[in-house]
């Protein structure tokens, strides 16, 4: 129903507050997948494991997703593998975060 | 800030390690500003480490009444009423026998213990014991029991300053630092041997409290400096691993906070080579207001700013525009907390090597100015909307 571009897209409006940058642009949204019916697959990771916003976090992928239209279940699968580091942030972002 | 204030009532004639007011000073700093913040913060940072729930987090709101009202007795008869330490001595170890209570019967929640939860696991016995040993001091302060209390005090100190606050800073350290400054890559095996170092050096000098063995007191004190070495090593790769690079107030201040932990271990081993008393007092103010102090208002940059934003903004999110966490810090009073601070700290450092009466004050001075420009920080964080 909607490619994992579109998906990719949605989930670019929650903003992670500590650093000031979008969660896909932070390389933590690993997989997106829609099937026929409306039911979303995302996976992701946090930049730390003890990150202190990490339920919030994905209740926000949660809604941003079901905020396009005929969505009907959305499940979030949060990995830890592979680790995340800053390799896998945008270009733009490794450069703001190196200033 | 009572504590700073209460530093221009000092003198030279103050400076040593058994004077009274420099025992009640250091209670109400420790026990009012850097216990109460551990505490504070434990509250809020143990499920996120442990992974589970508390066992009772409403345990916590008994905690701080019970340690504020031990502290002004322990501090008042430190000053002028030893018959107030008893009591002050046992309403603080009832505050913190229920704070280590609860964090062990949390921790029993854990299936499977890991680094940091081995940290807090180990910290909070040694704070049990540390706290008995303060209460049977007291005691003998009061005049109620007879006991050696040099031999007392050390173990004392070692199992409260090395085992329980220092051991906790390490194991927050491997978990605050990495979120923080977004670090990767970096071994926790330095984190383990200066543990393991400071845990044996605290045993050590807690065993030369019963056994009169000179050597074993030096052995100890050795181990402890050579502990934090290894912590700093560790620090150091967190640090150089950081994918930002921002130099911001929370920066600052740990960078401020470890250059006095560096200071302080060179006095302190210059102290023991010269056994001069005040190189002792001047590494353990290093330790005590540059070292925890900056270490602990550093976070509060970045912890005060979370909890407001968790709870007056996280729930319009999607809704209207918030604001990003850094848009929170107060700017000019951050940085006039920490030069102001900064200063202070390192004049009464001297001041109390050289025993100058005028540097005290010029380093109250310096340090009041900082802590009023804290608390103005904290009431911006507080009340920003």
């Amino acid at each position: 129903m909607y490619s994992k571009e579109e998906l990719f897209l949605a989930i670019s409006n929650v903003i992670d507050p500590e650093v000031g940058f979008n969660l896909v642009e932070m390389g933590l949204i690993y997989d997106a997948s829609c099937d026929d019916e409306g039911n979303v697959h995302v996976t992701m990771t946090l930049s730390t494991k003890a990150c202190p916003m990490h339920q919030l976090i994905q209740q926000w992928v949660k809604e941003a997703v079901q905020k396009m239209a005929n969505i009907k279940e959305v499940e979030i699968e949060l990995v830890w593998e592979p680790e995340w580091n800053v390799t896998m942030a945008d270009e733009h972002v490794k450069k703001a975060l190196s200033r | 800030m009572a504590a700073i204030i209460y530093l221009f009532f000092f003198s030279a004639e103050n400076i040593s390690l058994l004077d009274t007011k420099v025992l009640s000073l250091t209670h109400l700093f420790l026990l009012g500003f850097v216990m109460m913040t551990i505490f504070g913060a434990m509250a809020q940072l143990v499920p996120v480490v442990l992974e589970v729930g508390h066992f009772g987090v409403e345990l916590f709101y008994a905690i701080w009444p019970l340690l504020s009202i031990g502290t002004i007795l322990m501090v008042l008869g430190f000053l002028n009423y030893p018959q107030l330490l008893p009591y002050g001595g046992t309403v603080v170890l009832i505050s913190m026998m229920i704070f280590v209570m609860e964090i062990f019967l949390t921790i029993k929640k854990v299936e499977k213990l890991n680094l940091v939860i081995t940290s807090i696991l180990i910290s909070n016995i040694f704070l049990f014991f540390g706290i008995i040993f303060g209460l049977v001091m007291a005691l003998t302060y009061a005049g109620i029991i007879e006991t050696d209390i040099y031999a007392l005090l050390r173990s004392h100190v070692f199992l409260v300053i090395g085992g329980y606050i220092t051991i906790t800073l390490m194991g927050l350290s491997v978990v605050l630092l990495p979120m923080f400054g977004l670090s990767h890559g970096f071994s926790k095996k330095p984190l383990e041997i200066a543990m393991a170092m400071m845990s044996v050096a605290v045993l050590i000098v807690v065993s030369s409290s019963f056994i009169e063995l000179k050597i074993l007191n030096y052995i100890g004190y050795i181990l402890s400096i050579l502990s934090l070495i290894v912590y700093f090593y560790m620090v150091q790769t967190i640090y150089k691993t950081r994918a930002r690079k921002e130099i911001d107030i929370y920066v600052k201040s740990l960078l401020f906070s470890y250059f006095s932990m560096i200071a302080a271990l060179f006095l302190a081993a210059a102290y023991l080579i010269f056994d001069f008393e005040p190189l002792l007092l001047s590494s353990a103010w290093l330790i005590f207001f540059g070292f925890f102090g900056f270490a602990i208002t550093g976070h509060v940059y970045k912890i005060i700013p979370f909890l407001v934003w968790f709870e007056r903004f996280s729930p319009l999110v999607g809704k209207e525009k918030v604001p990003m966490l850094t848009d929170m810090l107060p700017k000019k009073s951050s940085s006039a907390q920490f030069v102001f601070s900064a200063i202070g700290v390192l004049v009464i450092a001297i001041a109390i090597l050289l025993q100058d009466d005028a540097l005290i004050k010029a380093g109250a001075s310096f340090l009041l100015m900082g802590a009023l420009a804290l608390v103005r920080s904290v009431f911006f964080m507080i009340n920003y909307k």
